[in-house]
């Protein structure tokens, strides 16, 4: 029995990972793992569609912002799709604690996000 | 006659001291063979099963031939052995379990030649069985059991003092084999398929749920009832699904015994597996009907498969072939009217729709196989109604179960097997007072308790959210300060006093300072901001975090 599943996508350049179910202690890092690992090196960033996810604690922001680092790293964006009234939402604003990486409401903004960085062909 | 030279040259190839003797022509007029002519053919005998008419056999030849010892080895056809089956004056010969093959010795010559042969003096005869010697015995008679021209075993009897044994003796010998034979043979199989039976039910228990699992909001119970002749293929599962959903499984292997109660167990795994992917039932039913379809072998099998959602109070429902679900409710009992796809295995790609009915708090899912209504001459649909009527009134899963066990299966035993399995939409107790493990898994356990409690005292939307993150990271950190190689537990309790809850959280481990940018002072902060009241207590002994907070829907 899974908590949560990641379904894995790719877009405008980005992948696209939707989060759907609960994380927790027992998944959250499993999770960041598997999509760390689908993440191809000339990707321009990770979308993280969170507006499925039923319940994140302080575990899945953890495993957020050690994300965020990584890709720093490498130079990729990460963009969380959080919407207004989600379970994640509640959480982030629960905890207090400064926003793990740019957020907006919907995955279209996060693509449009995404594409507004696209380099222009010659 | 016993030293006949005649039988001595027919039979050149017995042991020294032995001889083979012709089957007796009865004598009419000895009253001896008339009194163990009646002995022998008394029709009780055939009620007899195989011990009981053994000992009785035993008991009728010796006192019929007045003689001290009475054996009787039966034919272990493929080790080619005759093996002691019961004795009578020579108990040791079974309680050793002699062994002697075919052709060898006393008894293992009368089965090679299929003849009865006399031993005046075992002193000095070719005897393979110590027993025989070690007892004392001098003189032995001995007779093969033959059924339909099969050798299935060997009778003799023995006498301590030196005695001859004439024509009237081989005659009731062979009178008394010749009335054991076919019903040791009858009582044999009987023995054979009832180890079947039991090889087949201990097989069938062995892949049923072991237990069924504790689930918040829903109550469960189950049966399984073996046929009286033959095990079938039925089976139940019960099944835990993500997001605190309950999997219900029903089902029914068309066949018996071995093979049928196998095949149940390689559809109950198959089913199982693709439940947990989180399927739906009619999409789990269509993947199973799939399963069955690259068997290779003729397989068919009708299976129901019910998801419980607590929080929704429903069902969704696909069966294949299965009889129609009861749903027990306060005010009457009815029969869900949903119409089954085919038989899983029926047809290739066939399509299983879903059904969604209610089941209210106390409502009882009551999923059963066709045994339990089936009856000869009978219609179904009367068998159904039976059923309904049988458990109209029950307030608990159990005492369905007990209700229709008690008026449906009749006393002689079922000629099918019968699987149940209830649910009952339960509440949950007004105080939770629990022991846990202390594992990460346990987690999403405690949310989906905590909501569905958290509901029952009357918490709206936001509450049950905050309270239950709270709660969540409380018991994460329960679960860390636990690390450690052995089991580890710890308690959570929670009562509501005015509109206003209260969850302890309680462990035997060290207290940890939250460490910076790390999660637990993340958790922490979460407590609090989630909580109108934290306070928490770290002793030596263990950490206790105790939360309040005043339900905004009250």
């Amino acid at each position: 029995m899974s908590l949560a599943d990641v379904h894995i996508s790719h877009a405008s350049g980005a992948l696209v990972a939707r989060l759907v179910g609960e994380v927790d202690m027992s998944n959250a890092e499993e999770l960041g793992a598997t999509v760390i690992g689908a993440m191809p090196s000339d990707a321009r960033g990770v979308v993280l569609d969170l507006s499925a996810v039923e319940y994140l604690d302080s575990a899945g922001i953890y495993v957020i912002h050690g994300m965020r680092a990584s890709l720093q790293a490498r130079g990729q964006r990460l963009l969380l799709v959080i919407p207004a009234d989600s379970p994640v939402h509640d959480t982030l604003r629960l905890s207090g604690a400064q926003h793990p990486g740019e957020v907006v409401g919907e995955l279209d903004a996060a693509l449009r996000a995404l594409d507004g960085s696209r380099p222009r062909d010659p | 006659m016993a030293e006949s030279p005649a039988t001595r040259t027919r039979r050149p190839r017995l042991g020294p001291g032995q001889i083979a003797l012709e089957a007796a022509q009865p004598i009419v007029d000895a009253p001896d063979q008339v009194r163990a002519s009646y002995r022998f053919s008394d029709p009780a005998l055939s009620e007899l099963p195989l011990d009981r008419l053994l000992d009785e056999l035993l008991n009728r030849t010796q006192e019929a031939l007045d003689v001290d010892t009475v054996a009787i080895l039966l034919l272990d056809e493929e080790a080619q052995q005759l093996v002691a089956r019961a004795a009578k004056g020579i108990e040791e010969e079974v309680e050793r379990g002699v062994r002697i093959p075919i052709g060898r010795g006393f008894a293992g010559r009368i089965a090679a030649e299929r003849v009865a042969i006399f031993i005046a003096d075992v002193d000095h005869a070719d005897i393979l069985n110590p027993i025989l010697r070690e007892k004392g015995i001098r003189s032995l008679l001995g007779a093969p059991l033959i059924v339909e021209g099969h050798l299935i075993g060997v009778m003799h009897v023995g006498s301590l003092r030196p005695r001859t044994f004439g024509q009237n003796d081989v005659a009731i010998l062979q009178l008394a084999t010749a009335r054991a034979a076919p019903a040791i043979e009858r009582a044999s199989l009987a023995a054979r398929l009832e180890h079947e039976h039991n090889v087949s039910v201990a097989l069938q228990h062995s892949l049923l749920p072991k237990r069924l699992g504790s689930f918040v909001g829903a109550t469960l119970a189950a049966r399984y009832l073996p046929a009286r002749e033959e095990v079938g293929g039925d089976w139940y599962d019960v099944i835990e699904l993500p997001r605190g959903r309950v999997g219900l499984v029903i089902g029914d292997v068309v066949g018996h015994g071995v093979p049928a109660a196998s095949l149940m167990g390689r559809l109950r795994t198959a089913l199982h597996s693709y439940a947990i992917e989180s399927h739906g039932p009619g999409r789990t039913l269509e993947l199973v009907d799939r399963f069955v379809q690259s068997l290779n072998e003729p397989a068919m099998a009708t299976a129901a498969y019910a998801v419980f959602d607590p929080y929704a109070s429903s069902v969704q429902y696909a069966a294949a072939g299965h009889l129609p679900p009861v749903v027990i409710t306060p005010s009457g009992t009815r029969v869900i009217d949903v119409t089954p796809a085919p038989p899983l295995g029926a047809f290739p790609y066939g399509r299983c729709a879903e059904h969604e009915f209610a089941l209210e708090r106390e409502d009882i899912l009551f999923l059963y196989t066709d045994g339990l209504v089936e009856r000869r001459g009978i219609p179904l649909s009367e068998g159904i109604e039976a059923l309904a009527t049988s458990v109209q009134g029950a307030v608990s899963p159990e005492e369905a179960c007990v209700a229709a066990v008690a008026d449906l299966v009749p006393l002689t035993g079922l000629r099918d097997d019968v699987a149940i399995v209830a649910l009952q939409n339960s509440p949950v107790p007004a105080e939770l007072d629990l022991r846990l493990p202390a594992e990460p898994a346990t987690l999403a356990q405690v949310r989906r308790m905590l909501r569905r409690w958290l509901v029952e005292q009357g918490a709206g939307e936001a509450d049950v959210a905050e309270v239950t993150i709270a709660v969540s990271e409380a018991c994460a950190n329960a679960i860390e300060h636990a690390y450690s190689p052995a089991p580890a537990t710890f308690e959570l309790e929670a009562w509501t006093d005015d509109g206003e809850v209260t969850i302890a959280v309680r462990d035997n481990g060290q207290w940890r300072e939250p460490r910076g940018e790390e999660n637990r002072g993340r958790g922490l902060s979460i407590i609090s901001a989630a909580m109108d009241d934290v306070q928490i207590d770290r002793q030596s002994t263990g950490t206790a975090v105790v939360m309040r907070r005043r339900l905004w829907n009250q």
